[in-house]
This record gives C-alpha cells, sequence and structure tokens, in this order.
C-alpha cells in the first residue's frame, strides 16, 4: 500500500534529512535562535540591574522572541519608495541561509555533522565572507540615507577584521595539520589548542565578534548613532530577517571556537560528546554576551586602524609562536 | 552513528515543523495587512521624523579607501599562507624557509601603507 510513498519515506527517515531537519539542522536553528535571543535580553538586563523579559511564559519570558515573531508576523510588510524591491527582500532572506549553511559544517558529536567536508575550517570562513556584502546590498537596496552608511560600515569594518581572523585561524591549521573540523577535534585529544593557542584564540574571538557585528564592533546597526543603520527600513517579519542572523552567527561562532580551541565534543566520557559541546558553545556564548554589556562601541576610525596593526601584527607573532611550537627553533 | 539513534517519530516532528512554518507563511500572506493608498510620507525612508532631502545614496566616503586597497592585495596573500601552514609537519624547516622571507618581505610595503593609510591628512 505504501509502494509509491515508499522512497519518499526512506528519505524522510534517513540520518541525513533527519540532521538536516531536526539537529543541528532546522528546526535546532530556529530554536537555538530565539532561545538566544531571549538569553541575550535575559543577561544584558541581568548586568545592567534590570529584570528583562518577564510575562511571556511562565519560565522568566522565555517564549518572548517566539512571541515578538508571532507579534512581527503579523505587521504590514512595506518596501519604501525607490527602493530595490528584489534586492531589498533577498538580502536578510539569504542572510538567514548563510547562519543555517555554517551550523551545517559544526561536528556537533562523532558523526552528529551534517557536511563533513575536507576543507571544513576554510569553507565556514568562506561563508561568513559573504555577510557583509549581503548587508552593503540591503543597505544600497533600502535607498535611504542611515542604511547606505550602515552598508558601507560594513564593507570597511569586513576589511579590519578579515585578515587577523583567517591569519588566527591559520595558527590552529598550522598545529593540527588538517583542515577538517572533525580531525581538527580530534587531534585536540592530547590537549585542547586554546593552551598553546592563546593567543591566537583571543584575536579569533576579538574578531569574531567584529564579524558578527555585535556590539564593541556594531557599527553596521550602531542603533544610537545610525538607528539600527541598514536594518531601519526593514517591516516586520523582514526586520525579524535581518536581525535573526544574528543569533545563527552568534551559536556557529561559538560552536566554531569550541571546535577548534576547546576540543570541540571531547570531554570526561561520564556524559555524551553532545553535552560537551553544547555546554561549552554556551560557555563562549555568555562570554560574548557579557562582551556586549562591558564595552562601549568603538569608532571606524579606531577599528580600522585596530584591526590592520595591532590584531594583524598580534596575529603574525601568533604565526610564528605556532611555527616555532611545531617546527622548533631555527638552526639556520 | 549518533543520527541513527535518533526514531523515527523524530522525522515526523521535523516535517511536522517544517509544515507549519510553510503554514504560517501562507496564513500571513493572507492575513497580513495590506494598504491599499500608502500616504507620500509614509512612502518616504525613515529618517527619525526628519523630512528625507535628497537622494538616498549618498556620497561614498572616501577617507578608508586605502584600507580597501590593501585588503584587495593582503587577503589573497593570507589565503596563500593556508597551503603552506596545512603542510607545515612535512615541509619542516627547509620548506618553510621561503615562506618566511615571503611574509618578512610582505611586512615592508604593508608598514608603509599602513602608514600612508593610517594618517588621514593624505586623503
Amino acid at each position: 500500500m505504501l509502494g509509491p510513498l515508499q522512497p519518499l519515506i526512506d528519505m524522510v527517515t534517513s540520518p541525513l534529512f533527519l540532521m538536516i531537519v531536526l539537529f543541528p539542522g532546522l528546526t535546532s536553528i530556529a530554536i537555538i535562535g530565539a532561545l538566544l535571543g531571549w538569553l541575550e535580553r535575559k543577561v544584558t538586563a541581568r548586568v545592567q540591574l534590570r529584570i528583562g523579559p518577564l510575562y511571556a511564559s511562565p519560565a522568566g519570558g522565555i517564549l518572548q522572541m517566539f512571541a515578538d515573531l508571532i507579534k512581527l508576523s503579523f505587521k504590514e510588510l512595506f518596501v519604501p519608495e525607490n527602493s530595490d524591491a528584489f534586492f531589498f527582500i533577498m538580502a536578510p532572506t539569504t542572510g538567514l541561509v548563510i547562519g543555517a549553511a555554517l551550523v551545517g559544517l559544526i561536528p556537533f558529536a562523532p558523526g552528529l555533522q551534517i557536511a563533513n567536508i575536507e576543507v571544513g575550517l576554510p569553507a565556514f570562513l568562506a561563508i561568513i565572507t559573504l555577510s557583509p556584502s549581503l548587508v552593503l546590498l540591503a543597505g544600497w537596496s533600502a535607498n535611504s540615507k542611515f542604511p547606505f552608511i550602515g552598508g558601507l560600515r560594513a564593507l570597511f569594518q569586513q576589511t579590519a577584521y578579515e585578515i587577523p581572523l583567517w591569519l588566527s585561524a591559520l595558527g590552529v591549521i598550522m598545529m593540527a595539520g588538517t583542515l577538517n573540523l572533525a580531525q581538527i577535534v580530534a587531534a585536540q585529544s592530547t590537549g585542547w589548542f586554546i593552551i598553546p593557542q592563546a593567543l591566537g584564540a583571543f584575536i579569533f574571538l576579538v574578531t569574531s565578534v567584529a564579524e558578527m557585528e555585535r556590539l564593541p564592533f556594531d557599527l553596521p546597526e550602531a542603533e544610537s548613532e545610525i538607528m539600527m543603520g541598514w536594518q531601519a527600513e526593514y517591516p516586520g517579519v523582514l526586520f525579524l530577517a535581518a536581525q535573526g542572523p544574528g543569533f545563527v552567527k552568534l551559536y556557529a561562532f561559538s560552536a566554531l571556537f569550541t571546535t577548534i580551541y576547546l576540543g570541540g565534543f571531547l570531554g570526561p566520557s561520564l556524559l555524551p560528546p553532545l553535552f560537551w559541546m553544547l555546554s561549552k558553545t554556551l560557555v563562549v556564548i555568555i562570554l560574548i554576551m557579557l562582551l556586549r554589556s562591558t564595552f562601549p562601541r568603538v569608532r571606524l576610525d579606531q577599528l580600522l586602524r585596530a584591526g590592520w596593526t595591532t590584531l594583524l601584527t598580534l596575529a603574525i607573532v601568533n604565526i610564528g609562536i605556532t611555527y616555532l611550537l611545531v617546527v622548533g627553533l631555527p638552526t639556520f | 552513528m549518533v543520527a541513527q539513534g535518533i526514531p523515527e517519530i523524530g522525522a515526523y516532528i521535523g516535517f511536522l515543523f517544517v509544515s507549519t512554518v510553510a503554514l504560517i507563511i501562507v496564513l500571513k500572506l493572507l492575513i497580513t495587512p495590506r494598504d491599499p493608498r500608502p500616504t507620500p510620507e509614509k512612502k518616504k525612508p525613515f529618517e527619525s521624523g526628519q523630512i528625507a532631502v535628497g537622494p538616498g545614496r549618498t556620497r561614498f566616503i572616501i577617507q578608508y579607501y586605502p584600507y580597501l586597497l590593501m585588503f584587495v592585495v593582503y587577503d589573497v596573500i593570507a589565503m596563500f599562507l593556508f597551503a603552506w601552514g596545512l603542510n607545515l609537519r612535512s615541509l619542516g624547516e627547509a620548506g618553510s624557509l621561503p615562506v618566511l622571507v615571503f611574509i618578512v618581505v610582505l611586512l615592508i610595503p604593508l608598514g608603509y601603507a599602513l602608514h600612508l593609510a593610517n594618517h588621514r591628512e593624505n586623503w
């Protein structure tokens, strides 16, 4: 009776389909993104001696972002005049795809990885490189001054952090001798890379916060200077689509930081590997959220100068240290 | 594989979730309010209550342009270092010497370019 439907059922119940749809794929990305939005508001509120979301559920407003999602979904979609409607709608929705594609590269447990490709780490950094271009496209298409300024800031900001980000990841590759994320985790079974790569981990954390456009470096959407920058014109659910990738990128970058510096899913075998992976990721996420509520926003010229002088110099010093650790003192 | 331990009901939960999202999108398109005749003020770009004047796509900020030029050059060079870093153990000291010379040679123009770029009176 199920004859014609059998291939469909086989596809739906195949492990890869389950991983793409359930965990670590789309369903978990959507739920974790929404929960991170709640967590960020709660952490920021506690730092600022406020309470934060409270009423949206019995458990301290944990459903606040779902309530926001329902509210924003039923608002009017309005495209301002003289804007490029195609790119205006395409840019934030493509941002969601980029955020979801990043999570697919992360090994959450042995075998629990959607795409175990040989060039996992450069692929992750290459996919994330597209997001400032989308911000510029969104800012340009809105045909409004503040979004356009925000988009240009995203472009200039990218030049400041991109090279230190790649060079700090190079230290990990020199230690591990592989680009595959699962093999990088396996290479850390003798010791986490954060100890030999402490400087590289610091640079990676700072530049990834700049990549995510989070608060010390949130120049493209500085709400007190250029009133949300490139997101200013987005109505209703498109605003949610513009905000959402930020939380998905936070999740993906924290998982990547855990994978390449904190030993990934490795840990005592009392608890399953997935527990270690997610708990380490949560620690990194809360660290980044505390950075957001602690530091003031930098200026664009400060960020460019710091990225091109301090961070780049430190990244090159880190490569030198890693060279000495791997190859040894030069004999010539 | 851990994923094979996920029971079959998981597939249906995931399928239910995705189809619920699709249903919400369709419902949303039907329910979302539409303004048949928006006023001219509503169609204007939002500038915190000020009346928008002039084109939205304004002039380009030129003062950080040298950083863009440097980025085009040095981002590609960072890529070349990945090939070296990946094979560092097999290359050893003898194979790494040209790359280290390459890095040092490239740092000299980088320093000069930064000297020019950081002094904005040049631009």
